[in-house]
């Protein structure tokens, strides 16, 4: 997949600074940014604590937590995940690619001031890969730094599917919950997070918990980065300020009006516009489209990224794919299955992708309630577009 | 108190959990245990460690229930 290069930025460009120039090479990055503090463990704690950073990646988890769960000494491994497991997400890939010293002193600094000697960095594109490597030989951190490019498959992404892939092991999730924090690279304590939460904690150490906060919601200050695709004039990543309402972002990007998924194929759709909430993904679907059709489109690839592992999933996904199917069709019953199968897949996997789809899905059957009626009644009429990008084509 | 967990990544659907311990367990349509969630009792326990070790899988645990 191609890196969507348009960014754009509402208020201050913290992240994205300087971006739009292209690559910011060592030398640009230090001349945009400054250079980046000495901070210590203690430092970090207290940062994050008081801006309430929170994990970047979709779980939203309190970084001061996390750091407040590793051991005093012996941690291993500071682990970058740059293998966006959301197929609709770019703003990781575009860190990676444009802003990498950035991501690099997040890293590298954190695994400093914890006394990690490794840092791992796992993406999953070329050129992610390559901008990363070529910014490690531009700077020297006496670190054993690590550039590793793991599976494109939405599972492969998550963390402990991250852990073991870099291990060498399959990038699939083991069936044991344990926490990386405890039992992370090797079973051993590691520190593991998405790259925008690192290029945060970079920004956040040069600023200060004052100058963090001087932007966004007080209770969660800052900028985030907002992937923003469908029917929109203008897709790409955008840096706003915490807080911005949904319709500003709609509007900014020139969305067509319409049904709107927040948070992409894990997510959910909307009948109104909420806040935000963390979710870090917006896609407008239009008018123009078939919405359970492009639905549809989307279950198949939901169903064909199950890491076949276990049971409810696997078969879960696929009978829920025949489900829709029979329901674009009219068929009353796959309505019925539908329902039936969405209670019977959350909470059942070693991963959240079932949970995930299920909530996609669930929140499609009540958005597009018209839409199922039509379809029941005949159809709707509309061609599906493919507004919704499915990753690698459709089946 | 304990609850039962099942890794998904082994559970091969035999069904034998829920034949020996029915009021805990109930079968999907597809054949995998679907937990009724809730903690087991103590006039529970031996059936439930029972089928612990009638898995054929290893896939059943019986866990203490920690919050975290
Ligand atoms: S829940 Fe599904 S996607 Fe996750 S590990 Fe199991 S089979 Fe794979
Ligand atoms: S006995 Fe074990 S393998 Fe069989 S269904 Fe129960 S948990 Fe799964």
């Amino acid at each position: 997949m191609k890196t969507l290069l348009a960014t754009s930025v509402i208020g201050d460009a913290r992240l994205l600074a300087g971006v739009e120039r292209g690559r910011l090479d060592r030398q640009n990055h230090l001349w945009t940014h400054g250079a980046p503090p000495d901070l210590t463990r203690a430092n970090y704690q207290q940062l994050c604590e008081a801006v309430g950073l929170k994990g970047r990646g979709g779980a939203a988890f309190p970084v001061a937590r996390k750091l407040a769960d590793l051991p005093d000494r012996g941690v291993e491994a500071v682990v970058v995940n740059g293998s966006e497991s959301e197929p609709l997400s770019r703003k990781d890939r575009l860190l990676l690619s444009l802003a990498p010293h950035l991501v690099l002193d997040g890293a590298t600094g954190l695994a400093r001031a914890l006394g990690a000697p490794h840092v791992l960095i796992a993406v999953h594109d070329a050129e992610s890969a390559q901008s990363m490597r070529e910014a490690i030989l531009e700077r020297d951190d006496r670190l054993a730094i690590e550039v590793t490019e793991t599976p494109d498959r939405f599972v492969a992404g998550e963390a402990r599917a991250v852990l073991s892939a870099l291990e060498g092991g399959p990038a699939v999730p083991p069936g044991r919950k344990v926490l990386p924090t405890r039992q992370g690279y090797h079973r051993r304590p590691t520190f593991l997070s998405n790259v925008e939460t690192f290029a945060q904690l970079a920004v956040l150490a040069r600023l200060g918990a004052r100058g963090f906060s001087a932007t966004g919601l007080s209770t969660a200050p800052g900028t985030q980065l907002l992937t923003v695709d469908g029917a929109v004039q203008r897709p790409g990543v955008i840096e706003t300020p915490t807080g911005i309402p949904l319709d500003t972002v709609l509007q900014f990007a020139g969305a067509e009006p319409g049904p709107v998924l927040l948070g992409g194929y894990h997510g959910r759709w909307l009948s109104q516009p909420v806040p935000l909430d963390g979710a870090s993904i917006v896609v407008a679907l239009g008018s123009a489209t078939c919405p359970l059709g492009e639905v549809y489109q989307v279950a198949q690839w939901l169903s064909a990224q199950s890491a076949g592992q276990c049971g409810p999933c696997v078969f879960g996904l696929a009978s829920l794919v025949d489900d829709f199917a029979r329901l674009l069709h009219g068929d009353v019953n796959g309505w019925y299955d539908a329902q039936r199968h969405l209670g019977l897949i959350p909470g059942r996997g070693a991963c959240a992708h079932p949970d995930g789809a299920a909530r996609f899905l669930t929140s499609a059957l009540q958005v597009f309630d018209d839409d199922v009626r039509r379809h029941l009644g005949g159809g709707c009429g509309r061609p599906v577009l493919g507004v919704l990008p499915v990753p690698g084509g459709v089946a | 108190m304990s609850r039962l967990e099942i890794d998904w990544t082994r559970c091969d659907g035999h069904g034998l959990c829920a034949t020996l311990l029915g009021a805990a367990v109930e079968l999907d349509e597809w054949g995998y245990p679907v937990l009724r969630g809730r903690e087991i009792t103590a006039g529970e326990g031996p059936d439930a460690r029972r089928a612990v070790l009638a898995c054929p899988a290893l896939a059943l645990r019986l866990s203490r229930s920690v919050n975290r």
